[in-house]
């Protein structure tokens, strides 16, 4: 005798327990992962979000052969900032987190235990108590062993490493500064801001080298987006910028646009990598340009958009892309033309 | 001791020829018959008895002769797959080796890729300007009309310097003509009064 079929609706499986219960699954459903960033050997990946925790996964353990649901959790998540956590960076042994106002380092090794404090905090200097301006962007020089930070003020700040002071306060921009570059030869640091520039500045020299309005030009200016630039990538010879304006490669040395990618608005994030522009934005999809301007490929992702970008600096066989945005799932790509799995706050 | 080796054999026996059918009952078959034909009488039957136990023999022989035989192809066919294995392991480390090196190639290709794309982005930047040649040819051609004009600039003004001095050659000329003939009408005028003054003197 056969077994009676039920006829209502089946039964959901029950979901995962999420510690800290309702409250912070409200949390899960409003949080962005702002920036990531990989640690030196390639085996962890640090990520910050909105809320101001960090938290640290364990690569390895999630690309190897016998990976589990566990693997995809974080090792540890903790708080870094009381506000969000709006970039990161790595040098040897350290991770740099930068938030409002205040740029702390964390020494990697002990990132995955409990009670985890940050060796130090620099606040850079501001006018006024009351308005603090956040930093947006941070970038590690290995070579001056120093940091470039920007931010809210509009102003360019160097961080001396050894000594922890600032050295120099590069000003220029009229607005936020919203990303940073570096640039190998000729060492400069590009910024790009609100108000529409990117400029280039010498750090020996700390005086501004050249100033490119990129709104001004009639190939890659979409007026009807504004004129703000948001991501900055370069390649020495090459840059890529992209905001209101739409995603263009520009020749620095003659400082001409050459090739404007056919991409929607807005792109958040631009990545140089082998021979591709990778750029994110807020469409779930990740694409993939060629320097041609032809569009390679558009793979989607599980946030509904994309904040930020980051390759695993790892043997270039070997390389590994995770990518995040408006949701507590970070996206890990180990061959870029599909999503390999996803690694998921706590 | 004893006990444990004839477990060992029993077991031996039962794994090879568990069931009593084949080679052990033809052995204790040949044991019993032997006993048999020491103890038998006549000739014929004893001949042919001879004949039977040769024949018994023969097959045991034949048997542990096939038995041999199994024994070395399962040998050689061990050896067989050794090497087959061997030769596969080579091809998979070989396999890898490989493809690491094509993976090396992929990434150059990608570099000289890239480099071909952002010459190309260049060059149709580059296109946009006119030639390089072509410029040269007009600007040479400009140099040459320009020099064509200073010269005949030159030309008209020294014509133009030459007859301001004629004219004014030809103006003073006149003037002095001038001067003269006033002059003249001034001594005319003054001899004639003169000669007037002394008519009226002499008169008076």
């Amino acid at each position: 005798m056969a077994a009676p079929i039920r006829a209502g609706p089946e039964a959901a499986p029950p979901p995962l327990p999420v510690p800290g219960g309702v409250k912070r699954s409200r949390q899960l459903l409003h949080m962005s992962v702002l920036s990531l960033s990989a640690s030196p050997c390639g085996r962890y990946l640090a990520a910050g979000n909105n809320y101001g925790e960090i938290a640290v996964f364990s690569l390895s353990a999630a690309l190897s052969a016998e990976a589990k649901e566990e693997s995809k959790r974080p090792i540890g998540v903790f708080q870094a900032h009381p506000g969000p956590v709006y970039s990161l960076a790595s040098s040897e042994r350290l991770l740099l987190s930068a938030g409002d106002g205040e740029v702390k380092g964390w020494a990697w090794n002990e990132l995955g235990k409990k009670g985890t404090r940050e060796l130090w905090t620099r606040r850079p200097p501001c006018r006024t108590s009351l308005e603090v301006p956040e930093i947006n962007s941070l970038q590690l020089n290995p070579r001056d062993n120093c940091v470039v930070l920007a931010g809210g003020d509009g102003a360019v700040r160097v961080l001396d490493m050894e000594s922890g002071s600032f050295t120099h306060e590069l000003r220029g921009h009229r607005d936020l500064v919203h990303c940073l570059a570096l640039r190998d030869l000729p060492p400069h640091v590009l910024s790009g801001g609100e108000d529409g520039t990117v400029r280039l500045w010498d750090l020996r020299s700390g005086t501004q080298v050249q100033v490119i309005e990129v709104h001004k030009y009639e190939e890659c200016s979409r007026p009807n987006h504004g004129k703000w630039i948001r991501c900055l990538a370069t390649d020495s010879d090459w840059m890529v910028c992209g905001g209101g304006p739409a995603l263009t490669l520009w020749h620095l040395r003659s400082v001409t646009p050459t090739t404007v990618f056919p991409l929607p608005p807005r792109q958040h994030h631009a990545l140089f990598h082998q021979d591709l522009v990778l750029a994110g934005g807020p469409g779930p999809a990740l694409h993939q340009l060629q320097l041609s301007g032809e569009l390679r490929g558009r793979v989607p992702c599980t946030p509904p958009a994309l904040r930020c970008l980051c390759l695993s600096p790892r043997p270039p066989e070997h390389q590994v892309l995770t990518v995040a945005g408006n949701s507590p799932k970070i996206d890990v790509f180990t061959n870029l033309g599909y999503r390999a799995f996803s690694l998921c706050f706590t | 001791m004893g006990a444990v080796t004839d477990d060992e054999v029993i077991r031996k026996r039962l794994l090879i020829d568990g069931d009593g059918a084949g080679d052990d009952r033809r052995i204790n078959l040949l044991v019993k018959s032997f006993i048999k034909w020491c103890n038998s009488g006549s000739q014929e039957e004893g001949y042919t008895q001879y004949q039977r136990m040769l024949s018994t023999l023969s097959q045991c022989e034949f048997s542990m002769g096939k038995t041999l035989l199994v024994y070395d192809m399962n040998l050689r066919e061990m050896e067989n797959y050794e090497k087959i294995y061997k030769d596969i392991e080579n091809s998979i480390a070989a396999a890898h080796e490989k493809i690491s090196e094509c993976k090396k190639q992929i990434l150059q290709a990608k570099r000289i890729r890239k480099n071909r794309q952002e010459y190309d982005a260049l060059a149709k930047v580059i296109q946009h300007h006119p030639d390089r040649h072509e410029t040269l040819k007009q600007l040479e051609a400009l140099g040459k009309e320009l020099q064509h004009l200073s010269h005949i600039k030159e030309n008209v003004e020294d014509k133009l310097e030459l007859r301001r001095k004629q004219f004014h050659v030809l103006l003073s000329t006149i003037h002095e003509l001038q001067q003269t003939l006033e002059n003249d009408e001034k001594l005319s005028e003054a001899e004639e009064s003169q000669e007037t003054q002394i008519e009226t003197e002499t008169k008076q």
